[in-house]
């Protein structure tokens, strides 16, 4: 097995191999070193959330799926196994991808500017997104991927010797690994390292509370404003995604939403209208919305990237119904990428791609009128 | 001079997985087999089932299997099946020397419920006695981890036994109504395929029978369970790849269960002794939960279909074209 010190150093060495673009972005996972764990790389540990049932079956109550799963199977995410009527999660402390991103990567733009971000996903996703970009490890099952030996205490360790302030579970579905989440925010606490998530928001209402005790921030991808959409596109349903959406506010948890526009399928203004005002209505008008750009992958290999002028015209769409701050992703050099003071139209964080050019935040306020600017800043 | 080999060399070698001499194996097989009725040899007009049971193939009460019994009832099967006189014409006829043959073995709920190896085996070394080098014989299943927990000996020699383990190819495949990687195995190495399900309840498919057991081929079939699998099984099983490839079913039902599946649960598990054989995956996939409902009916459990449960993916199965699931259609005999 990788020892922590074994595991930083190819961290380290790969860093060095790594480093493109600007800003930090850079792949720092080990790959190609595969961990041996017993069982063939499974490590199964006592699940959470889930309850019995009769014949040694179990539902996970997880996410709202709520799968019912037999002795020896496993739930749609591929994660989470019935053994003789007790439910495991086989990827705690296994992620298969860790990373240091900067938080713009996320994205964060309310949170930490410019901060590096320890990221790591283990396998699984409960959704099948047709325009998966991750879905070599988020639809694969944890032992056809390569996976890390990677303890909560250890992420944290790693995250304080990379001089990151935040650790970013990412790239697949937090959600079908919470407990390691969990376990990783708790070890965090009192070290000054903060924990966050970028989900599906497809959550059930315990887990959630439970997640959002101890996170300092959750990204929700809003994968469309339709059911059909969701249910073709997502294998999963848009109605708990909002009720999520509802949840975190009354909770009391910093939230950003992304939209990925995928061309033909989600890219209607009369959706994105929707969307703007179920955000303004139910969320209020202060919360991130951001609109990125898809490119081709997975399954939707057939469609195009989403013309800039789509991402243009749905970011005003959601200004005009009263949205405060919207941007656009992976479009480099937009001005949509900036965060403006929508008191005075001030510029207040300048931004390139990942990387932060500029940050004129005092205190969380704009320095000209001092209108405060909701967000995790300090 | 060689000695003839003992029935309890035969049933030996058998039992080990091992290779033998095709010679040794023609001859034990000759002696030990009966000859089906002539009628058999004929070509079924219409897809065949065979179902043979033997009475006493589980050797109580140690538990272990009568080879003899297993090899009369297996061979009757598949001759039955394939329309020939004898297991090993029928694997002849089914096979040539340059296949490849991957034995399709279905080990998820560990000993008790899983193929049995020496059934496995018995179909390898009919394969060989058919010509088929032992180096050109997999018997496989999704993990190394779950054949060994059924009793299986990981091999790389003589018919290998192997997991997929994470070996699927890198591409993915759109397959209709879902896309998956397959068994790099599968892909690259294998000419034709022996599907060897169990007998078996499913509490979300209904059944898991032939069509239930190609999901080990690929690698997100916890994608694939929602309305009760279907339509994922039928356009799975349709897919080429799978379809032009599968050869031969044999449902495994030493021990079947009829309830509380596909985990293994002692309750409601029985010894059917038996098995049924066909080179049509959707005919014997209907005869198969044919037996299942009946067995629940003797156990004064409801049928599948007013448990909500009914496996509707046999009958779109046969809407697609993939094989006969009407029982009117299907020649089920008894041999
Ligand atoms: S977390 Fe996984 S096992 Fe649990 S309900 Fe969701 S998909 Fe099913």
């Amino acid at each position: 097995m990788k020892s922590r010190r074994e595991f930083l150093c190819s961290l380290g060495g790969a860093c060095v191999a790594a480093v493109a673009g600007p800003g930090f972005a850079q792949d720092v996972a080990p790959r190609g070193t595969m961990v041996p764990v017993e069982e063939g790389g499974l490590a199964p540990r006592p699940a959470g959330w889930y309850k019995k049932l009769p014949e040694e079956w179990v539902q996970c109550g997880l996410c709202p799926r709520g799968c019912r799963i037999s002795d020896a199977e496993r739930g749609t995410c591929g994660v989470r196994e019935n053994r003789k009527g007790n439910l495991y999660t086989l990827v705690h402390s296994r992620p298969c991808t860790v990373a240091l991103d900067p938080i713009e990567k996320k994205p964060f733009f309310h949170v930490l500017p410019g901060s590096p971000v320890l990221s790591l996903a283990t396998a699984g996703c409960n959704f099948d997104c047709k325009g998966c970009q991750n879905w070599e490890i988020a639809q694969a099952r944890p032992e056809q991927v390569r996976s890390f030996t990677l303890t909560p205490e250890d992420a944290i360790g790693v995250a304080r010797e990379r001089g990151a302030p935040l650790v970013a579970c990412t790239y697949t579905e937090p959600t079908v690994f919470s407990e390691y989440v969990l376990d990783i925010a708790r070890a965090g606490r009192g070290k000054g390292i903060r924990t966050v998530v970028v989900s599906n928001g497809s959550i059930q209402q315990q887990p959630l509370a439970d997640l959002c005790a101890e996170l300092a921030a959750y990204k929700v991808d809003l994968k469309g404003f339709n059911e059909t959409f969701y249910r073709q596109h997502t294998g999963g349903e848009l109605k708990p995604v909002l009720e999520t959406l509802r949840r975190l506010m009354k909770l009391g948890t910093w939230t950003e939403i992304v939209v990925l526009v995928i061309p033909t399928l989600n890219d209607s203004m009369e959706e994105i209208k929707s969307l703007a005002r179920f955000v303004v209505n139910d969320l209020g008008p202060e919360v991130p919305v951001h609109f990125t750009r898809f490119h081709p992958a997975y399954r939707l290999m057939n469609l195009p990237s989403t013309p800039v002028s789509t991402l243009e015209r749905a970011r005003q769409t959601a200004m005009e119904q009263g949205l405060r701050f919207v941007y656009l992703g992976n479009v480099p050099g937009h001005p949509g990428e900036n965060t403006f003071c929508p008191g005075c139209g001030r510029t207040l964080i300048k931004r390139r791609g990942m990387a932060l050019l500029e940050n004129n935040l005092k205190g969380g306020s704009c320095p000209d009128c001092r209108r405060k600017i909701p967000g995790v800043w300090v | 001079m060689a000695e003839a080999p003992t029935r309890r060399d035969f049933i030996g070698c058998v039992a080990a997985g091992l290779a033998v001499s095709a010679a040794t194996v023609r001859e034990a097989e000759a002696f030990f087999l009966p000859g089906p009725p002539p009628s058999v040899a004929s070509a079924p007009s219409r897809p065949v089932v065979a179902i043979a049971r033997r009475e006493g193939m589980i050797d109580r009460p140690a538990g272990k299997l009568d080879m003899r019994k297993v090899q009369e009832a297996l061979g009757a099967a598949v001759s039955r099946a394939a329309g020939e006189k004898t297991a090993v014409d029928a694997f002849q006829k089914l096979f040539t020397p340059r296949d490849v043959v991957g034995i399709k073995v279905n080990c998820l709920a560990g000993r008790g419920l899983s193929t049995r190896p020496e059934v496995a085996a018995q179909i390898a070394l009919w394969l060989q006695v058919a010509g088929v080098p032992p180096g050109q014989i997999v018997i496989w299943d999704r993990t190394e981890r779950e054949l060994k927990s059924a009793g299986f000996s990981p091999s790389q020699s003589g018919p290998r036994v192997i997991g997929t383990d994470g070996d699927y190819e890198g591409r993915l495949r759109e397959w209709g109504p879902g896309a998956s990687r397959f068994a790099r195995l599968l892909v690259e190495d294998l000419t034709a395929v022996i599907d060897v399900p169990l007998l078996k309840d499913h509490g979300l498919s209904g059944v898991s029978l032939g069509m239930k057991n190609l999901y080990g081929t690929i690698h997100n079939p916890n994608k694939l369970h929602d309305e009760g699998c279907n339509p994922f099984l039928p356009h799975l099983s349709a897919f080429p790849l799978l379809r032009e490839k599968l050869r031969l079913t044999v449902v495994d039902g030493t021990t079947g269960q009829c309830h509380g599946g596909p985990g293994f649960s002692p309750a409601w598990a029985w010894e059917y002794q038996g098995f049924l054989a066909s080179t049509d995956i959707v005919a014997v996939d209907a005869a198969g939960w044919r037996v299942l409902e009946e067995r629940r009916k003797s156990q004064g459990l409801k049928s599948l279909a007013l448990e909500g449960r009914e496996p509707r993916y046999i009958r779109d199965a046969q809407k697609l074209g993939l094989g006969v699931g009407d029982e009117a259609r299907v020649d089920v005999r008894n041999v």
